[in-house]
């Protein structure tokens, strides 16, 4: 019965071809949209790895000042952690969780290189927030002035560093000849929000001065502290720019700067399907209006009405199926290729959910016509003829 | 002459009954064809109106065709091995900008910066931006109340500010006047002058809450360096003198001696080029981490994403021309030439496209009227970019006509007899 449906289809290949490359371009383009989401899904799914919701980041610019500068930056933490209203800060590099402020660095283990995000901070980082250990342990104040600087890592930097070997006490090496000992692995830590891919990450214990400071605040604080206390500490260097904000507000922006284009995209998309849709449904009924006399001479001979009906949507659906297998044709080559550096499995799943939305969306379209069709009488329909 | 006129006329209003009864007649493929043609082109027209808000001129950049901006420095060492980018120097600008001499005006401003202020126990965030007076010469902000600062303020070193109708809102509630009032952030306090209307944020050069003399405390405006937070607009006579310009800056930019120290690093190449708005969107674009095959599998989206409503639309009038394939065929019979019946369905298909369009033009202004309202990009002013709508729906006409005329032709070839039995 299929071989059937493809001979029917491929007689009047003319008329078809049409249809088949307007389900090939909806599916493309479901496969993009389907993929994206996808991917959005997966990587919303892993936990943050962190807590927010009481922390505020506050970046320090000492300007042209260069004189002593970091006894300066470290008086003004400790004036911080002095307020009752501080629970708990820790001082660390500018690219603090949310902000859009990244450091890079290459890094090395035996013949194994790769890129993962930098994280220098002090023994408090993971206090402030609320990081938990999976394994091993955080630095401390007493791994200072160890021969190699203390480091954590995350899943994915073990992964594809170590494999299945424990890095615990491993050394891994640095631009620029440095070496950095590992004492601890987190499971996630998403600093570029919700939406951020799974990336190495690696935090080190820095003696730097770092500039930035995570202040978590006890549940109930509000701006008359924040007020007090960004005019104390202005006070204490009146030629520097501090910069306070909340990582509840920097969360918030950060993932509308994914959601918000997704869901217009996703929009239009929507749209442009129904527009499809529509035009499938318009087509199909001129087409079975054609063939009523085909219809009416079946009917005569004895076919049952769901024969009728399955014969028209089977017709799509070998359109359809057509239409797929040149969009899958296409859409394959994007694991293949490894256009963008994404799991194959965001592709798999989106070309899955594709197929399936054109077949659902096809079906919805040719059953009505089909039903439709079904119900014409032979005597009117050999009649007209 | 006046009689082929006449006749041709009524010919017109003829066809254009007919086309609205087949219209009538059958509402289902009205609505859908209506529907693709309207929805394909609000798209296009929201669309371009984004790009056009992005691109073009418009408040308070509203001589962007004959602006340039200078925005970011690069400097590398002899090998090219290490690069370091960024806004520029004040004194930078201001020592290359000042001497050309092939520009009407520029004017120098920082980069925004984001600062608190706090009214009881409520905290404002606002952008702050320095600037030197020609920032307000080379933009064309609306002046609501009290004026800008010019030279005088900056020779007394006076620290004054000049704010947009949102802070004053926010900070001070909606009053009279804010003129002379004092607003304090930073730990300085800034006395008012002037109320502006605000810039969206999607206009990085001039868009801030609050804008400063640039010689005010810790706006960085001495420090030595070549990198620092400043970007500079040049206006020209006109956009013809745009070379001229951007050679004699570069000019400007590489009279000094190669190599020099900047911040510990030998740098033996130094590039800050002055842009039109989109040439630098598109060069840092480019510039950035994303590779060529991003953007083609962007581009081809697009594309594909544009073509679905056209296959579309040809796919409907492929089907429907030969739903009139028997009226047709009559209308030959009774010796109607090719042509008569062309024109008939051409000024059909004109007819319906054109209502599409009314449909998109009038849905596109709710959606941006909608946009601008939301406050989801703050001061927005999209609005429908007719020049877009002008092409799109030629775009549409041709596709339709195309495929509505190509079926309908091979139909009119047909001769009578044949046509009739086929019908």
């Amino acid at each position: 019965m299929v071989q059937h449906f493809f001979k029917l289809i491929w007689n009047k290949k003319r008329s078809n071809a049409l249809l088949i490359i307007e389900v090939m371009v909806a599916f493309l383009i479901l496969f993009g949209v389907m993929s994206l989401l996808t991917y959005h899904y997966q990587n919303n799914a892993r936990p943050l790895g962190f807590e927010y919701e009481q922390v505020w980041a506050l970046n320090i610019n000492s300007q042209q000042d260069t004189s002593k500068v970091g006894e300066k930056l470290k008086s003004i933490y400790q004036r911080i952690r002095s307020y009752p209203e501080v629970e708990m800060a820790s001082r660390t590099n500018g690219n603090t969780p949310f902000a859009n402020n990244h450091s890079n660095r290459n890094v090395k283990y035996k013949n194994v290189n790769i890129q993962g995000d930098i994280y220098s901070t002090d023994e408090h980082y993971a206090k402030a927030l609320g990081i938990e250990i999976a394994e091993g342990r955080w630095y401390t104040r007493a791994d200072k002035g160890a021969k190699h600087t203390p480091a954590v890592i995350n899943q994915i930097a073990k992964e594809k560093m170590f494999g299945k070997d424990n890095p615990l006490g491993k050394i891994i090496q640095l631009e620029g000849d440095e070496r950095w000992k590992i004492v601890g692995i987190v499971e996630n830590f998403k600093q570029r929000g919700d939406y951020q891919a799974n990336t190495p990450v690696f935090f080190n214990l820095s003696d730097w001065d770092m500039s930035s400071v995570l202040v978590k605040v006890k549940p109930g604080v509000d701006a008359n502290f924040e007020a007090k206390l960004m005019l104390e500490i202005g006070n204490m260097q009146p030629d520097w720019v501090f910069e306070l904000s909340y990582l509840k507000t920097l969360r918030k922006t950060m993932n509308q700067q994914t959601s918000i284009p997704s869901l217009i995209f996703s929009i239009v998309c929507g749209f442009f399907l129904l527009n499809v849709a529509l035009g499938l449904f318009g087509v199909l009924t001129l087409n079975i209006a054609k063939r009523r006399s085909e219809i009416g001479l079946r009917r005569a001979l004895g076919a049952p009405a769901p024969a009728i009906t399955v014969h028209f949507v089977g017709e799509m659906l070998v359109i359809a199926t057509l239409g797929v297998l040149i969009g899958l044709i296409l859409a394959v080559q994007f694991p293949l290729l490894n256009v963008f550096d994404l799991e194959a499995s965001v592709y798999v799943i989106g070309m899955l959910l594709a197929t399936l939305t054109i077949y659902l969306l096809v079906t919805l379209c040719a059953l009505y016509p089909s039903i439709q069709a079904a119900r014409i009488q032979p005597a009117t329909a050999l009649h007209e003829e | 002459m006046p009689l082929v006129v006449g006749k041709s006329k009524i010919m017109l209003s003829n066809y254009i009954k007919i086309a609205w009864k087949v219209l009538l007649r059958n509402p289902f493929y009205t609505f859908i064809s209506l529907f693709g043609i309207s929805f394909t082109l609000l798209i296009l027209l929201v669309l371009s109106a984004f790009l056009d808000h992005l691109f073009g001129s418009h408040y308070p950049e509203l001589q962007r065709h004959r602006t340039l901006y200078v925005t970011t420095g690069t400097m590398r060492d002899s090998a090219r091995t290490f690069s370091t980018k960024g806004p520029l120097s004040y004194k930078f600008l201001k020592k290359n900008l000042s001497s050309l001499t092939t520009a009407e005006d520029y004017g120098i401003s920082s980069v925004f910066s984001s600062v608190n202020t706090y009214v009881g126990n409520k905290r404002i965030k606002m952008m702050v931006k320095y600037a030197d007076p020609g920032f307000w010469r080379v933009t064309d902000f609306k002046l609501l109340e009290g004026k800008i600062f010019t030279q005088a303020e900056i020779d007394q070193g006076a620290q004054v500010a000049v704010i947009t109708q949102k802070i004053r809102d926010e900070y001070f509630g909606i009053q009279e006047s804010v003129i002379g009032k004092p607003i304090s952030f930073n730990g300085s306090t800034y006395r008012i002058i002037g109320m502006v209307k605000g810039s969206p944020i999607t206009h990085p050069y001039t868009y801030a809450d609050v804008i400063l003399p640039y010689n005010c405390p810790k706006s960085e405006y001495d420090a030595e360096s070549i990198n620092g937070s400043y970007t500079g607009i040049i206006r020209a006579k006109k956009a013809g003198d745009f070379p001229a310009i951007q050679k004699e800056f570069d000019q400007l930019t590489q009279r000094r001696s190669f190599p020099f120290d900047e911040d510990g690093m030998k740098v033996s190449y130094l590039e800050a080029k002055a842009w039109p708005f989109l040439t630098g969107f598109v060069y840092e674009l480019f510039s950035s981490d994303r590779n060529e095959i991003f953007f083609s599998i962007v581009m081809l989206f697009m594309l594909l994403f544009m073509a679905l409503p056209a296959i579309n639309l040809i796919n409907l009038n492929v089907s429907r021309i030969l739903e009139r394939a028997s009226e047709i065929s009559i209308r030959k019979a009774f010796g109607a030439p090719s042509k008569t019946i062309l024109w008939q369905l051409l000024v059909e298909h004109l007819f319906v496209t054109l209502i599409g369009a009314f449909i998109a033009l009038v849905l596109a202004q709710i959606v941006l009227g909608i946009f601008n309202q939301s406050g989801l990009i703050p001061h927005s002013d999209l609005s429908v970019n007719y020049k877009v709508f002008g092409i799109a729906l030629l775009l549409t006409l041709v596709f339709g006509v195309m495929s509505g005329l190509i079926p309908a032709w091979r139909m009119s070839k047909l001769k009578p007899a044949e046509a009739l039995k086929g019908a």
